[in-house]
């Protein structure tokens, strides 16, 4: 089983790694190969199936339910990513999208192997909460990723537009800056509800937890950070038409803060597990 | 070989050009007549608004008189349009070949890395399929013709971008909004360009209001290009409403100005416009451009964008005529290992016959108590004996077919030793003495194209 599990894992990293590549070839080619473009999803498919192997095999060799485990977790947030991507880029013309998102998957899929695989069961906290926590904060964390990355995209397209150089050629290779724009909404939509049961499920578990060191703090005051970011610009497009550049550079800050806190647990159950 | 019989803009104006019409009803038919001539033997026309071009291959296959053919095309579309000749070009052999490949892949267009002309040659050889007008050797051209152009396209960025104002505008309105089903565009003012544009916008899927100083003149245009007419008081709410607006009015100050469209963007919740200004003075403002989700492109931005197309292209064309000339090259090699192909064939058609003749010889004989699977066991034998023993004569009169400029025998010494080992010319000329004519019966067709042989005579030895 273990054998399986890392044959999964190096097979995802090259498939990844190519997907990335293919993704990266296609928005610097010079021709008009379409052959990149065809590639780079299909690839990127293989490596989530790879990668989803690898969980499901190390999680059962390891007798740990993956959604319990921050090594898995972060594994499986990046996973989701990559499925939301993939489920998304027909219906709004993501297909550049691939350039941030499988990178990221890789990122994450390394990442995770510096992470302990030990569960994250915590003396005092209800295990089923915990559970719930943490499985809505990976499902939140995935939707974000890719709200970031089209949050990011769409700075890079609306420069090149104003900008008006190299627009000529570029047509089918970066997605429309309305499709960019609603995608990153309607992620956060579906998101934030996941960050705010995660927010406040979280806040349940300080309390209850005696002991806060000063991480334990700084993570959970970039958690309620996040959650008012990420507030503000829903609430802001509801109110005051607040869309496009101030969606994504509020959308991408929101996706740092979560980063940090993402960071902060991973540093924290690296350190614990060396 | 083949021969390209036409004109296109390159040789004749447009009032030539138009003269020259082939309607599609007539096509077959024309094609038929052509085919039906001694000398030609295939044919297909490439008919598009800038050219029109026959392409047709000899009765006798590679070793036709081109000269010939050509002088029958361009008969041909000289009694279609009189007057026209000094009009038309005629490239024969290699030359046709090649041009036919810049042709399909869009090098000698009006509009260099245009992408229907590939799709113009496909319609075209499918056509003259249908009607039966192509042969061996053109069903052995247009194919590479169209892979010559299918690399162009996928191996080079000449059909990357748009190289006209109108088509630039809509391409940069869907990199902004993607599919325009469902989004409005307002034409302010008139003009040939922004109609243009308007109608494009509409073919994509928007929804075209047309503003005017007069309403009349406004619903006549909105008409024009499938939209609605707005009164020229309306242009404050119509900004408002639009996603795309298109100004191309005579005014000698600007239409469209900052507080408009700030106004307009409050009014529509931060939703992105974008601004098309082909008026000279302009009509928007260029401070709009300060605005977030207003974008502004005037008639010198997307003058820049044809430029930077155009340019890019023309660097392409290097690449692509490099592909052109690699497919074409390829095409002589096939084309002169063809002229080998007749001798070949004798020379194993005469080894077969020989073989047969012994071994049903034997088998009536000597070797009548061999069961039915013996007898085929010998006959394979013998199959296999043959191939074997010509595997290294097929070589080296392919080799020599292609290297004409080797130290080895040319391929006309060769077929000239074996035509005269074998006998072929002599057995030939007894084929053709009146005497030997056959009833009138087509002799029948060989089922591999490769084979045909019209007739011994000619192909052996014989060179294009």
């Amino acid at each position: 089983m273990v054998d399986v599990a890392t044959i999964a894992f190096y097979l995802g990293v090259v498939a990844y790694s190519v997907a990335a590549t293919l993704f990266f070839l296609d928005l610097a080619r010079k021709d008009g190969s379409t052959i990149r473009a065809q590639w780079a999803p299909r690839v990127l498919a293989i490596a989530g199936i790879l990668h989803a192997v690898h969980v499901v095999t190390a999680s059962m060799f390891s007798r740990v339910c993956p959604i319990d485990s921050l090594h898995f977790a972060l594994s499986f947030t990046a996973l989701i990513a990559v499925g939301a991507y993939l489920l998304l880029r027909e219906r709004f013309r993501l297909y550049a999208l691939g350039a941030f998102v499988a990178p990221i998957a890789l990122m994450f899929l390394i990442g995770a192997q510096f992470v302990g695989k030990e569960s994250e069961a915590v003396a005092g906290v209800s295990r089923t909460l915990l559970t719930f926590h943490i499985a809505a904060n990976v499902l939140g964390i995935g939707l974000f990723l890719i709200a970031g990355a089209a949050g990011s995209v769409y700075l890079v397209q609306e420069r090149r537009l104003r900008q008006k150089k190299r627009v000529a050629n570029w047509s089918s290779r970066l997605p429309p800056l309305d499709s960019l724009d609603r995608i990153t909404h309607r992620l956060l939509l579906a998101g934030f509800p996941l960050l705010t049961f995660g927010v406040v499920t979280g806040a349940v578990f300080t309390h209850q937890l005696t002991s806060e060191g000063s991480t334990d703090v700084l993570r959970s005051l970039l958690g309620y950070s996040t959650w008012v970011l990420l507030a503000a610009v829903l609430l802001l497009r509801r109110t005051s038409g607040f869309r496009g550049r101030k969606t994504a550079y509020g959308t991408i800050a929101g996706v740092v803060c979560v980063l940090l806190v993402v960071l902060i647990y991973a540093v924290r159950a690296g350190g614990g597990s060396s | 070989m083949i021969v390209v019989v036409g004109l296109s803009h390159r040789s004749a104006p447009i009032e030539v050009r138009e003269r020259l019409v082939l309607e599609a009803e007539t096509l077959p038919d024309f094609l038929r007549e052509l085919v039906a001539r001694p000398e030609v033997g295939e044919a297909l026309l490439v008919s598009t608004c800038n050219r029109v071009e026959l392409v047709a291959a000899g009765r006798a296959g590679f070793d036709s008189n081109l000269s010939e053919v050509a002088k029958i095309c361009v008969g041909a579309l000289a009694v279609r349009a009189p007057g026209i000749e000094q009009h038309l070009y005629a490239h024969v052999g290699g030359a046709a070949v090649r041009h036919l490949f810049r042709v399909a892949a869009s090098l000698d267009s009006m509009v260099v890395g245009e992408p229907q002309i590939l799709g113009q040659v496909k319609d075209a050889y499918e056509l003259a399929r249908r009607v039966g007008t192509v042969g061996s050797v053109l069903h052995r051209t247009l194919p590479r013709a169209i892979r010559a152009a299918k690399r162009v396209r996928t191996e080079t960025a000449i059909g990357n971008g748009q190289v006209s104002v109108p088509s630039v505008a809509v391409d940069l309105t869907r990199q902004i909004f993607g599919d325009l089903s469902g989004h409005v565009a307002l034409l302010v003012g008139s003009g040939e360009m922004a109609e243009a544009v308007a109608r494009l916008l509409k073919v994509a899927g928007a929804a075209i209001v047309v503003v005017g100083r007069t309403l009349a003149r406004a619903e006549e245009l909105a008409q024009t290009v499938g939209g609605k007419a707005r009164p020229w008081t309306d242009l404050k709410q119509a900004v408002t409403d639009a996603d795309v607006i298109v100004t191309s009015t005579s005014a000698p100050h600007h239409v469209i100005d900052y507080e408009l469209v700030n106004s307009a963007r409050r009014a529509r919740r931060g939703k992105n416009q974008f601004f098309i200004d082909l008026a000279v003075p302009r009509d928007v403002d260029p401070k709009i451009e300060e605005l977030d989700g207003a974008f502004l492109y005037n008639i010198d931005d997307l003058s820049k964008v044809v430029a930077e197309t155009l340019s890019t292209r023309s660097r392409e064309a290097a690449s692509a005529e490099a592909i052109v000339g690699h497919e074409a090259e390829g095409y002589d090699r096939w084309a002169d290992a063809e002229q080998a192909t007749p001798t070949i064939v004798a020379l194993r058609e005469r080894l077969a016959a020989a073989l047969e003749a012994e071994m049903n010889k034997s088998f009536r004989g000597r070797l009548k108590h061999l069961s039915a699977d013996d007898r085929a066991a010998v006959a394979k034998m013998l199959e296999s004996s043959v191939n074997r023993l010509l595997h290294q004569p097929t070589i080296r009169l392919r080799q020599a077919a292609l290297e004409r400029a080797s130290e080895m025998l040319s391929l006309d010494q060769l077929s000239s030793a074996i035509n005269e080992l074998f006998a072929f010319d002599a057995e030939s000329e007894a084929a053709s003495a009146p005497d030997n004519v056959p009833p009138e019966s087509d002799p029948p067709a060989p089922s591999d194209p490769n084979l045909a042989l019209p007739s011994r005579a000619r192909a052996v030895g014989s060179r294009r």
